[in-house]
């Protein structure tokens, strides 16, 4: 399924109706539309993100300690 | 006291120590000093720990000063770390009344063996960030270059060190937090394997990815440091209990046989021609001294900054949750807006990233059954100056964080020990340096081949020019 591009109100109904912290309209438009340039733009991490859920890992785990081998 | 004491590595300061030419006391008299003369210059440290220093230092006797390579050797650490009654601030508003109640791991192994602490050190607030930028504290600025950035996070841990603050000091490493800061400024950084140090009493931005990291002038500091800071600790749930070797016992190797690898992919791309030609004479040194130099291939590393940002900023965002409730409006800008991409993020976004790093693990080892290490660049670029957002290589433009730590974030993934040290210095008058990467557990490995890289002549770098002088 093609994923439709985020839109504010989405984050905004997310964060009132899951448990969420507190956001203000400027941190949700800096996900929607970056200005500061310290993070990635969200839709564009959303992009990635889907095209990682793409790739079968098998039965890979999750990352735990490490072991000398 | 003769002012380049400042910048003698802590093996040389220990000599005087131990041949009675100066005692503990003056030593922390002159770091004391210096710290009152460069700090306003340099910002890299927060809070100055001068008095309990000299009060330590004036208790240490005769017999204490055989306790360990650092006895008697002041030394720093990184804002993050805690210190028994001393201000923990993490760089940050949030934190500006947290007083330690008890010493971080590793600030307890130092004390034990003798160390004096000097005080606390500036960074990115919380760690989040590799610029090292502090509207609290002010900016960190590079020895060779105050107009330039010294890098972070650990800005401060590295300064202190370029600045001839202290001798040795200790960093977090979460994507090169401590590697890359040491490499902009011409230090030994080091990332042990993960739970090699343990980070317990070290404020958490990323359990999964965070590592404590050590910055020193020398390959041998690093290995008498690091004999100190490792070992087991059962509060934290990473730590290994793995034995920890001796260090400073394997330095005399040479490197005959040993098999290098350098990746053919990603990490001699878009970087710094001059980088690129430091790095190839130490191949080529490396070469005509019986290493073996194996091509390697890194598996795919076009996603690793996203899995590694879909793991930390869900983790950040847990470690605040307490705070962002009580104080979140003395949080910054940047990193409550991190803070916010990791309230979005889906559950199984996090859990598929963590699955991703464990494929890198599987990825990485299966190259360290051809070689024995990975040499590549630290950093693809030099440090840059105060203010650069963005830098351009090759037509690619890229964010200056995300270029500072380009080729180490991925070793906090995989949890690989890697050592960033310089390699020469650049026609713009700044060091340039190179990553060594080992097994799980093998800091033995690349602390040797750092070793034999430091002793020639033709890799070392000048001192930064301060205030006029050498020095």
């Amino acid at each position: 399924m093609h994923m439709k591009p985020l839109t504010k109100q989405t984050l905004t109904n997310v964060c009132a109706q899951m448990a969420s912290h507190t956001w203000t309209e400027e941190e949700l438009d800096e996900l929607v539309e970056p200005k500061l340039g310290i993070i990635t733009g969200f839709q564009e991490l959303l992009d990635e993100l889907e095209t990682l859920r793409q790739i079968d890992l098998g039965t890979t785990p999750p990352a735990l300690t490490v072991q000398k081998r | 006291m003769p002012e380049e004491l400042s910048f003698l590595d802590v093996q040389s300061l220990k000599r005087l120590l131990d041949t009675g030419k100066i005692t503990p006391s003056e030593l922390v008299e002159t770091f004391a000093d210096r710290i009152a003369r460069f700090n306003d210059l340099s910002h890299a440290f927060i809070t100055v720990t001068d008095k309990s220093a000299t009060g330590d230092a004036a208790r240490l006797t005769t017999k204490d000063l055989a306790r360990s390579p650092f006895a008697g050797i002041p030394f720093a650490s990184k804002d993050l770390f805690d210190v028994e009654g001393v201000l923990t601030t993490a760089g940050s508003r949030v934190f500006h009344d947290r007083v330690a109640s008890e010493d971080a791991f590793t600030i307890r192994q130092l004390r034990a063996a003798g160390a004096l602490s000097m005080g606390k050190t500036n960074l990115h607030e919380f760690a989040y960030g590799a610029t090292g930028e502090n509207d609290v504290y002010g900016t960190c600025v590079n020895a060779y270059d105050p107009t330039r950035l010294a890098g972070g996070s650990s800005s401060g841990s590295a300064a202190a060190v370029a600045f001839g603050l202290v001798p040795a000091a200790l960093g977090t490493d979460t994507g090169g937090s401590v590697r890359a800061p040491a490499a902009l400024n011409g230090l030994v950084g080091l990332k042990p394997t993960i739970g090699r140090v343990p980070t317990t009493g070290v404020v958490p931005y990323c359990w999964t990815l965070d590592h404590v990291g050590l910055i020193t002038r020398t390959i041998a500091d690093c290995a008498d440091l690091l004999g100190i800071v490792a070992g087991f600790d059962p509060c934290d749930p990473a730590s290994s209990n793995h034995p920890v070797d001796n260090y400073a016992e394997h330095l005399g190797g040479g490197i005959k046989g040993l098999r290098v690898g350098i990746p053919a992919n990603f990490y001699y791309e878009r970087t710094d021609p001059e980088i690129l030609e430091a790095v190839e004479r130490v191949k080529s040194h490396l070469s005509e001294h019986g290493a073996q130099l194996r091509p390697v291939t890194f598996p795919d590393m076009e996603h690793s900054r996203t899995i590694s940002l879909t793991v930390q900023m869900p983790e950040a965002l847990s470690a605040h949750s307490a705070f962002l409730q009580e104080r979140g409006e003395l949080y910054g800008k940047d990193f409550r807006a991190g803070l916010a991409l990791g309230q979005c993020l889906l559950a199984e976004h996090y859990v598929r990233a963590r699955r991703f790093i464990e494929m890198y693990r599987q990825q990485t080892n299966a190259l360290f059954e051809d070689v024995d290490v990975i040499l590549t660049p630290a950093t693809p670029e030099i440090a840059q100056k105060l203010g650069t957002v963005k830098t351009m290589r090759d037509g690619v433009e890229e964010a200056i964080g995300n270029a500072i730590t380009r080729f180490t974030t991925f070793f906090n993934m995989t949890g690989h020990p890697a050592l960033t040290m310089p390699c020469g210095m650049h026609s713009d008058g700044l060091p340039v340096a190179l990553q060594l990467v080992g097994r799980y557990f093998e800091e033995s490995t690349i602390l040797r081949v750092g070793h034999f890289i430091e002793r020639n002549e033709k890799f070392a770098i000048p001192l930064p020019k301060i205030d006029g002088g050498a020095g």
